[in-house]
């Protein structure tokens, strides 16, 4: 469980989040959603603490994660997986290589073990035959799965994913959706998830938190979503032509 | 105020890059690689300019000294120390400026752009320290031998110049080479280059550590990088020549 408790940031004096307050659960897919520059992203890097925040507190299960000293703090990251929205593997390294890293630096595994453990985590994101490649020779969404096997191979409790879905094909959006409310729901995970594809929330949205120009303007679930009054929600989900014609049909039923 | 800032920030970045390595082995790992594309890539660069400075310098030097009163073994001890106090570490640091220090400012900013970095961080991995630290060692562990590379190489080069153009004889190029040598200089010059591969490393990944934008941002790091190193290298020569043979 991860908790926001009044999370104010701002850069250069311009509030981009304003008094946030949510509490994400564990076991879930809690999907973040909001336009480009709402401060979703902001939010996120916030809560994994890529961004120091002025004001307020991140909880992770009982501990205040802001205001852990740097060794502590570095001690509880070995909890946190990311997915980046690029992927964000390292380009020198082959994708074992890449897998490999965080038990590397983080245990004392034979390689042999390290080896097992690699190819477990790529088989669970249905990656084989691609341990010797580098990242340049493989696909955009090839590339996310190798970034959710090395955000899993140590086990976290908590997993990051910065819009998953961006840069791919929609089939190819689903499936990565699919793997990550899977593996969330197999390690038993706190999963936050930044996205504003409409996708997305349908697929895993179990819960969901609508920002807008940096406050948290809605919270529910996907199932009411569709139903709610929220003007600026509306006109975020119903922006698209295709979603508007879902939404007239559905009226007309 | 702003070149104050920067030099803060720089310091800053150097105390987190000498924090304690999260896992020593890795770090010598990283530390091998960087001898390979720092050092030993190095080495075929330096030898080819060097080998043409060496040249260059001998003819020059014969061309300036066409007295008869002046011996011609005064040629190659001019040569040399040219070539040791001077050339092997200045120049060679300047050349390496651009090819490392660009290398070094574009990988890590790339990096940056990438969110490569911030994928480091939310490991736990101490980011700069992992990236940085074997850059620094493996430059000042293999900076030396590309300056004794580049003595070896330049004198040679010299001497070959002066014999093909007719202006020295070997056995008056080697005596002169020999005339009046000071081991100590060799010393100064290492002391030199290591300096210089220090500030390279530094500057060049301190410019590439905070790039932020696209790969616009990221040339004009790595463009940053290597005139801020070239400066530094120029300023610290005076300052180690001052402090040095003094």
């Amino acid at each position: 469980m991860i908790e926001v408790r009044n999370v104010c940031k701002s850069f250069n004096e311009v509030m981009v989040l304003k008094d946030i307050n949510v509490l994400f659960e564990q076991g879930k897919t809690n999907l973040i959603i909001g336009q480009s520059g709402s401060g979703k992203t902001v939010l996120l890097k916030s809560i994994v603490g890529l961004h120091d925040v002025e004001r307020g507190e991140i909880i992770f299960d009982d501990i205040v994660f802001n205001k852990l000293n740097f060794k502590d703090k570095k001690e509880m990251r070995k909890q946190i997986g990311m997915l980046f929205q690029g992927g964000a593997l390292f380009d020198s390294s082959t994708v074992e290589e890449n897998v490999m890293y965080p038990l590397d630096m983080f245990t004392n595994l034979s390689f042999t073990d390290k080896q097992d453990r690699v190819n477990e985590c790529l088989k669970r994101v249905n990656i084989i035959n691609t341990n010797k490649l580098y990242p340049a020779e493989i696909s955009g969404g090839m590339q996310k799965r190798v970034a959710i096997a090395r955000a899993i191979a140590l086990n976290p409790k908590y997993l990051f994913c910065d819009e998953p879905n961006s840069g791919l094909d929609p089939q190819t959006a689903i499936l990565i959706d699919k793997l990550i409310e899977e593996i969330t729901e197999e390690y038993n995970m706190t999963t936050i998830i930044n996205t504003h594809d409409m996708n997305s929330v349908m697929e895993m949205g179990e819960k969901v938190i609508f920002i807008y120009k940096g406050e948290k303007w809605w919270e529910g679930t996907k199932n009411g979503i569709f139903d709610t009054e929220n003007k600026e929600l509306n006109n975020f989900i119903f922006a698209s032509k295709l979603s508007q014609k879902i939404r007239d049909l559905k009226n007309r039923t | 105020m702003s070149f104050f800032y920067h030099v803060g920030k720089y310091f800053l970045l150097l105390n987190r890059v000498f924090a304690r390595p999260e896992k020593h082995s890795v770090y010598y790992k990283e530390t091998l690689k960087e001898i390979q594309k720092q050092g030993i890539d190095s080495m075929g660069i330096v030898a080819i300019v060097s080998v043409f400075m060496g040249a260059v310098i001998t003819i020059q030097t014969a061309y300036n000294i066409e007295n008869p009163l002046l011996p011609t073994y005064l040629i190659g001890l001019g040569a040399r120390d040219s070539i040791i106090l001077e050339f092997s570490s200045t120049i060679v640091a300047l050349i390496l400026a651009g090819k490392i220090g660009s290398n070094i400012a574009s990988e890590i900013g790339t990096m940056r752009v990438t969110e490569q970095i911030d994928a480091l961080e939310i490991m736990g991995v101490n980011s700069a320290s992992y990236l940085i630290l074997p850059k620094i060692v493996a430059s000042v562990i293999f900076a030396p031998f590309l300056t004794l590379l580049s003595m070896i190489v330049g004198i040679t080069g010299g001497w070959l110049a002066g014999i093909a153009a007719g202006v020295v004889t070997t056995e008056n190029y080697i005596y002169g080479i020999q005339y009046a040598f000071v081991p100590y200089y060799i010393t100064y010059s290492v002391i030199k280059i290591v300096v210089f591969v220090f500030l390279i490393t530094t500057i060049s990944a301190f410019y590439g550590y905070y790039t932020s934008g696209g790969s616009l941002e990221v040339g004009k790091s790595s463009t940053k990088a290597v005139v801020r190193s070239s400066i530094f290298i120029l300023l610290f020569n005076v300052i180690l020549t001052q402090l040095l043979l003094s």
